[in-house]
């Protein structure tokens, strides 16, 4: 009888495939090649089919955006405006630095209150909701009256604009606290400050890191818009409200380049220090 | 007659403000000679889990004294420490940090506090595992470090609350029998509570057995079993007579289809 | 009686917070402080201010002003974003080209082309449209992508498994999953599109409450530029609440979302 049975001894399995180079790529490649489409069907499409007269004061290519950052922030050239982009990437860098540590003194003791006191949170609760779900771009009028063209109107709108992710996700770390951890820590004779220091912050790091990187987000957003009303001299929302209404779409363009650079890089360095903060966390809760 | 953990007539009643008030503790007594092991047995909810809060410190009473080798409990202590059934290791520090917590509360300097807990580590044999977070160790390696964190801080008192009802069957068994080996190198006054008959008789030198809510002491059951105690110990007759006189006790205070959870693994 | 405070508590407190604020702010500048009527309002005021704006239909023109936009956009925005986000999760491949582009799009301060698009569409109904619908469609996209991609392929087995066709797998596995998240993101998106109008009305327009509230900043009527401003708050807490309040009521199975 002539059976083809494999003996398992002598069976050996076929090699696993080998993965070509695209395979192991495909997410970077796909990505990557569909914003180089993208681009180059955008350079491409005024040298093929042509603009309208109109059209083309709103037009600028990839590559005229490209000469516009190479002149600007590399040779450094002045701006048709006033100053050097840096002159204006600097002011946008303090304002959102300055409005974004104020919201960070503010945000992170009154969310340790609201997450301890039951009452407090209950009076404060309705407040914060409902700025929260507001866009804190509806003060800016009242906002410029009471601090006045420049300046502190643009920092003003910043710090509203990141205070409150800061203060809801502290105090939902804070009020998210093991109360198993709390008496353990009392039960060796902690004290109130530092059951705080042992249980209560530790707890919410990863939450307040979290609130920070929606904060940043929403900072930078807030410097963009305030520049944008607020009247101060520098600041690259400020270039942008200039470069448009002078038709200078590549400028305009570059900017929001940079704004988009530095959201990104801004964002992955967080996440970077979430990652490092959250070594105790079981890998699969490690991204909140 | 003074004993060196004793509570007389513990009353405690919680009221939660918008329930019914909950009678935990209701003319409780106990006493506890130096050096001893004692376990607690009693239906769940009988309040022995608090009572083991009342002489850590945590819950003051209504009315009564508790008190350690003659000092009335009016809170935590360095002399009492607690090893909680749930663990209760802070999930951001590694094996050695954890254990060093009671130490570092006293004030107690980095270099002699190490050196300390270093030994405790190996004590409780985890030599090799210092620098790994609570969520890389087992559960059994857990409980370890908690044994190692509550025995660290020196205290004369070592509370256990079920510390071993969330491991399974055979880590059990062998936590056990560590706990004996630490106990006898260590030299801790123990008060163990537990579900399990088997488990408290086993490790004892007195079982105390508790009524149903609200909790009062029923019976003391002196195990005269001899030690150090082995494993083969656990089929002999007497040890059998001991879990039926303790569960004869027991099982008129057990309601039946019970409100509370008694499912422990 | 007071199991009932109890367990209303919370709101209670809420609610007395909220009437303290207001109670406090009218007598603050009645008599307290002295009220410089450029600089600041009080509740009172702010009321009468209101009411004649209502009475005039002031009120409902701007808001009508201020909702076509909105609607247009943000409808707009629900259908590109579901199909968009729908197609990424469904194929790997159009997810894996879209997912830098889109990424890098949600996470930049996209209000920045508002200049441009009111340059391009001005300041009427197309330009507003148009800049909510760019801020409102990624959480939607986004969303949409992460719940496709999320649908629980064993479900998927159970019924079919169980006979059923592929009518069955997408109406009692995929809608059901992937609209929660559909509708969390609509929560996000909401902001958004609400600062999609305020910065298309700041900018360059000539109604609607964002004007409105710029407008009578502008003449220091700062009681009525609180009422528009409180106007647009109670807009925005009822529809980010409404939402929450759905959710819940909807999707009572999903634990924290």
């Amino acid at each position: 009888m002539a059976t083809s049975t494999v003996e398992p001894s002598t069976y050996i399995a076929p090699p696993p495939a080998e993965e070509t180079y695209y395979e192991a790529h495909e997410p970077t490649i796909l990505g990557g090649g569909f914003i180089l489409a993208v681009f180059a069907v955008w350079e491409l499409y005024p040298a093929i089919f042509g603009l309208s007269k109109g059209m083309k004061l709103f037009f600028a290519t990839p590559s005229d955006i490209i000469a516009a950052l190479y002149s600007l922030l590399i040779l450094n050239e002045k701006l048709p405006m006033v100053g050097t982009i840096w002159q204006h990437f600097n002011a946008s860098t303090g304002t959102f630095l300055f409005g974004l540590g104020l919201s960070i003194i503010v945000a992170l003791p009154l969310g340790v209150v609201l997450g301890r006191s039951q009452t407090v949170d209950a009076m404060f609760d309705p407040f914060i909701t409902a700025f929260n779900a507001t866009p804190r771009l509806v003060f800016l009028p009242i906002v410029l009256i009471w601090f006045g063209v420049g300046f502190w109107t643009v920092i003003a709108i910043v710090f509203l604009g990141a205070v409150f992710p800061l203060l809801i996700n502290t105090y939902a770390g804070v009020k998210n606290a093991d109360k198993l951890l709390i008496n353990v820590v009392r039960s060796f004779g902690a004290n109130e400050w530092q059951i705080n220091k042992l249980v209560v912050l530790p707890n919410s790091l990863p939450f307040i890191i979290a609130g920070l990187r929606l904060a940043i987000g929403r900072a930078i957003l807030g410097v963009v818009v305030a520049e944008f009303f607020g009247g101060t001299e520098f600041g690259l929302g400020v270039i942008m409200v200039q470069a448009s209404q002078s038709y200078r779409v590549d400028i305009l363009f570059a900017v929001l380049i940079i704004f988009m650079v530095v959201s990104l890089l801004i964002t992955a360095a967080v996440k970077q220090i979430e990652n490092r903060l959250s070594r105790w966390r079981p890998a699969k809760i490690k991204t909140f | 007659m003074s004993s060196y953990i004793s509570a007389e007539n513990i009353n405690l009643t919680f009221r939660p403000k918008n329930r019914e008030a909950v009678t935990a503790l209701s003319e409780f007594n106990i006493d506890i000679e130096q050096g001893q092991f004692v376990s607690i047995v009693g239906p769940s909810g009988c309040g022995k889990s608090t009572f083991l809060n009342v002489l850590l410190g945590l819950i003051p009473p209504n009315t009564g004294v508790m008190s350690v080798n003659g000092r009335t409990v009016t809170g935590p202590g360095t002399d009492r420490a607690m090893v909680f059934q749930e663990f209760g290791l802070l999930p951001w520090r590694t094996v050695a940090h954890n254990v060093e917590l009671g130490l570092e509360l006293q004030g107690v300097a980095k270099g002699p506090r190490r050196e300390t807990c270093q030994g405790f580590i190996k004590m409780v044999g985890l030599t090799g595992f210092e620098n790994h977070y609570p969520h890389e160790l087992s559960g059994g390696m857990k409980q370890r470090v908690g044994l190692a964190r509550a025995l660290a801080s020196d205290p004369d008192v070592l509370l256990m609350d079920e510390p071993f009802a969330a491991l399974d069957a055979q880590t059990r068994d062998i936590m056990q029998a560590e706990l004996l080996r630490i106990w006898h190198e260590a030299k801790k006054t123990v008060l163990f509570v537990t579900h399990q008959i088997e488990e408290a008789v086993y490790l004892s030198d007195h079982v105390i057995v508790m009524t149903k809510r609200p909790g009062r002491t029923k019976k003391l059951v002196p195990i005269d079993l001899p030690r150090p105690r082995d494993y083969e110990m656990r089929v002999s007759p007497r040890f059998n007579e001991l879990k039926l006189e303790i569960w004869n006790e027991l099982k008129d205070e057990l309601s039946v289809g019970g409100d509370e959870d008694s499912g422990h693994a | 009686m007071n199991a009932w405070i109890y367990e209303k508590r919370r709101l209670l407190l809420g609610v007395a917070a909220v009437i303290l604020f207001f109670l406090v702010w009218e007598v603050i500048f009645s008599g307290l402080v002295k009220l410089n009527p450029l600089f600041m309002s009080k509740p009172s005021l702010i009321w009468s201010g209101f009411m004649y704006d209502l009475k005039s239909g002031k009120v409902l023109f701007e808001l009508m002003v201020s909702v076509r936009p909105f609607l247009f956009g943000f409808i707009a925005a629900v259908v590109v974003g579901i199909v968009v986000g729908t197609f990424m999760g469904w194929r790997q491949k159009v997810g894996y080209a879209l997912d830098p582009l889109m990424t890098a799009l949600y996470a930049s301060p996209l209000v920045a082309v508002a200049p441009l698009v009111i340059i391009i569409f001005g300041v009427g109904v197309p330009g507003k449209t148009f800049l909510i619908f760019v801020l409102s469609v990624f959480p939607f996209i986004f969303n949409t992508y992460a719940g496709v991609k999320a649908v629980d392929q064993l479900l998927v087995n159970v019924v079919r498994s169980m006979g059923g066709n592929d009518k069955d797998i997408y109406f009692k596995v995929i809608v059901p999953s992937v609209l929660p998240y559909i509708i969390a993101g609509g929560r996000y998106a909401i902001g958004r599109a609400l600062v999609g109008i305020l910065v298309g009305e700041f900018y360059a327009a000539s109604a609607g409450i964002g004007y409105m509230i710029a407008f009578y900043g502008d003449m220091y009527a700062i009681d009525r530029m609180f009422a528009y401003i409180l106007i647009m708050m109670v807009i925005a807490v009822a529809f980010t609440e409404g939402i929450r309040w759905a959710e819940r009521a909807a999707f009572p199975w999903r634990v924290g979302m």
